[in-house]
């Protein structure tokens, strides 16, 4: 344990690194999948071309799916962010057993099935007609990410002390005053955080999507399912490559913030 | 200007006693309302909908009771999850163990390497699973022009499938609160064994695992979870071979209109969901697992 034997440590090394080449390397072969010349997906291709790539931005479908996802991301991560910053503020307000309920109902989405949540959604959107529009998805959406909003400004809050209410109070302000000079500055990169996990959360998801879309309003990841279930042609190996560009883009975004400021989100 | 800050003017809180909780509600308010219209309501009512059966409230349950094909859409979905959440503790295992020891550059490469399919759409993990397994794909080639095989062999649209994408997708939850446990064992315990002359297995056996436990536990959870309801993977990897829980429900809807038994199936769903989280919470050293980054 403390040392272990060179055979154990050396197949400790293998087996690790086996694993973790499994992790990551299946990824990336849609990459190469998407560059392929040939009118079906071989790996790896035996000739090079970008043929796909302006396929999928010639194809009116893919590229409205493509803005649809966009779309639906702002506004997911607008009503999230706000909606969630104001509860994490609000949640350290009280305290005990009411605390620990309303926190439980912020994390529930995150526990509940995704499956679940989509065919109880899908049955109100139709009744109330929110069904198959941007905005009937985007409230899905939002309530999905808002546990990352409230998890993550939460964390920065305790960054924040009370102390320093106190002091600004003192010394005149209000409470509006207090938030725009203190509060907010101090958990910016909390928000950020937040912000960035909810566009993800929404960018990717599919089940929701699947029940919420309607003709107009499917994102990336709805036209993907489709087509792989319809067509398959290395289209949807482009529209993958997108996705995974914007993530790691995204992410690299919220790192290089979170230790900008040197704060605690993640 | 009820909006926000965590403590009120002193002299404005004297004068108001009630004005705090005003804040305080106006702050919690709108996402709870929304939170209630969009998630809570729409939860109940389709729950509701299980009990409107006109041969009577528990009629739905019975129905997927008794047909055998639920019964061994049920079974199916246990037995993915119990042998995903095995696989992945295996394969955690040398993982977390390297990443507790490993420090500077390389710890660094590791942990990303463990975090990068987080960030990664799990329709697109998926998607690259069904160009690796095909038929014709670069693993059947491979082992074939290895000779492990002389024709190619059905890795898709069974369980094969299945358990490859959903280990490869729940594998980072069961690495990471291992790692959190292992992290934090104090080596001097190890040495202090070492030292009295135990076994390198009595000290795994006796120090090691029992201090591994909590992660162990905690990533074994949330796993074994997170497999019940997975849909996306099982749906294209499995396809109408594999069926799981989820996809039974989104067949009800989409496929047969059958609204009570969809609501049946998914209020069955939650409720082990639930049951078991209870249950690991009540019974397993899970806290410290669950939350251990």
């Amino acid at each position: 344990m403390n040392r272990l034997p060179l055979l154990l440590r050396v197949s400790a090394n293998a087996g690790a690194s086996l694993v973790l080449a499994f992790l990551v390397l299946p990824i990336l072969a849609v990459v190469p999948a998407s560059f392929n010349k040939a009118s079906f997906i071989y790996l790896p291709p035996r000739a090079w071309s970008g043929v796909w790539y302006e396929r999928f931005l010639a194809d009116p479908e893919w590229r409205t799916s493509l803005i649809n996802s966009v779309e639906v991301a702002m506004l997911a991560t607008i009503i999230a962010v706000v909606l969630g910053t104001l509860a994490a503020i609000g949640l350290r307000r009280i305290d005990g057993r009411l605390r620990t309920l309303v926190t439980g109902l912020f994390l529930a989405p995150m526990i509940v099935p995704v499956i679940v949540t989509a065919v109880a959604l899908y049955r109100s959107a139709l009744d109330v007609g929110l069904s198959g529009t941007i905005l009937g998805m985007s409230l899905g959406h939002a309530i999905l990410a808002l546990p990352f909003v409230v998890i993550n400004v939460g964390i920065a809050l305790r960054a924040v002390d009370d102390n320093w209410l106190r002091a600004a109070a003192g010394l005149g302000a209000g409470p509006w005053r207090i938030f725009r000079t203190v509060t907010l500055p101090n958990i910016t990169p909390g928000i950020v955080g937040g912000a960035i996990f909810s566009f993800i959360t929404s960018f990717d998801e599919v089940i929701i999507a699947v029940f919420m879309a309607g003709y107009a309003s499917k994102t990336l990841p709805v036209k993907i399912w489709e087509s792989i279930r319809l067509e398959f042609t290395p289209v949807i190996a482009v529209a993958a490559t997108v996705m995974i560009a914007l993530a790691i883009v995204l992410f690299a975004l919220a790192q290089i913030l979170s230790r900008k400021s040197g704060s605690p989100s993640r | 200007m009820t909006v926000t800050s965590t403590l009120p003017e002193p002299r404005a809180r004297a004068a108001l006693p009630s004005r705090r909780h005003v804040e305080t509600a106006c702050l919690l308010g709108p996402a709870l309302i929304v939170l209630a219209l969009l998630f809570v309501v729409p939860l109940a009512r389709l729950f509701s909908l299980a009990f409107t059966d006109p041969a009577g409230p528990f009629a739905t349950f019975g129905v997927l009771a008794e047909s055998a094909v639920y019964r061994q859409v049920m079974w199916n979905t246990f037995v993915v999850a119990i042998v995903v959440t095995a696989l992945c503790t295996l394969l955690a295992w040398p993982v977390a163990y390297v990443l507790s020891r490993l420090d500077g550059v390389w710890f660094g490469l590791a942990l990303y390497g463990v975090l990068f399919p987080f960030w990664i759409s799990v329709l697109v993990r998926t998607f690259s699973w069904m160009l690796l397994l095909e038929r014709n794909g670069p693993i059947n080639r491979l082992l074939m022009a290895t000779g492990i095989t002389d024709s190619p062999l059905a890795l898709l649209f069974n369980n094969v499938g299945v358990l490859v994408g959903m280990i490869h997708i729940l594998l980072p939850y069961m690495i990471l609160p291992l790692y959190g446990a292992m992290v934090r064992i104090d080596r001097r315990l190890l040495l202090a064994s070492d030292g009295l002359g135990a076994s390198l297995v009595d000290t795994f056996r006796r120090i090691y695992l029992p201090l591994c436990l909590p992660g162990l536990a905690g990533g074994a959870t949330f796993v074994f979870l997170l497999s019940l309801g997975f849909f996306i993977t099982p749906a294209l990897l499995g396809g109408s071979n594999a069926i799981t829980l989820s996809m039974l429900i989104a067949s009800f809807v989409n496929d047969r209109l059958a609204w009570s038994l969809a609501a049946a199936g998914s209020l069955a769903l939650l409720a082990i969901v639930l049951v078991l989280m209870a249950l690991a919470a009540r019974l397993l050293p899970i806290e410290r697992g669950l939350f251990a980054r």
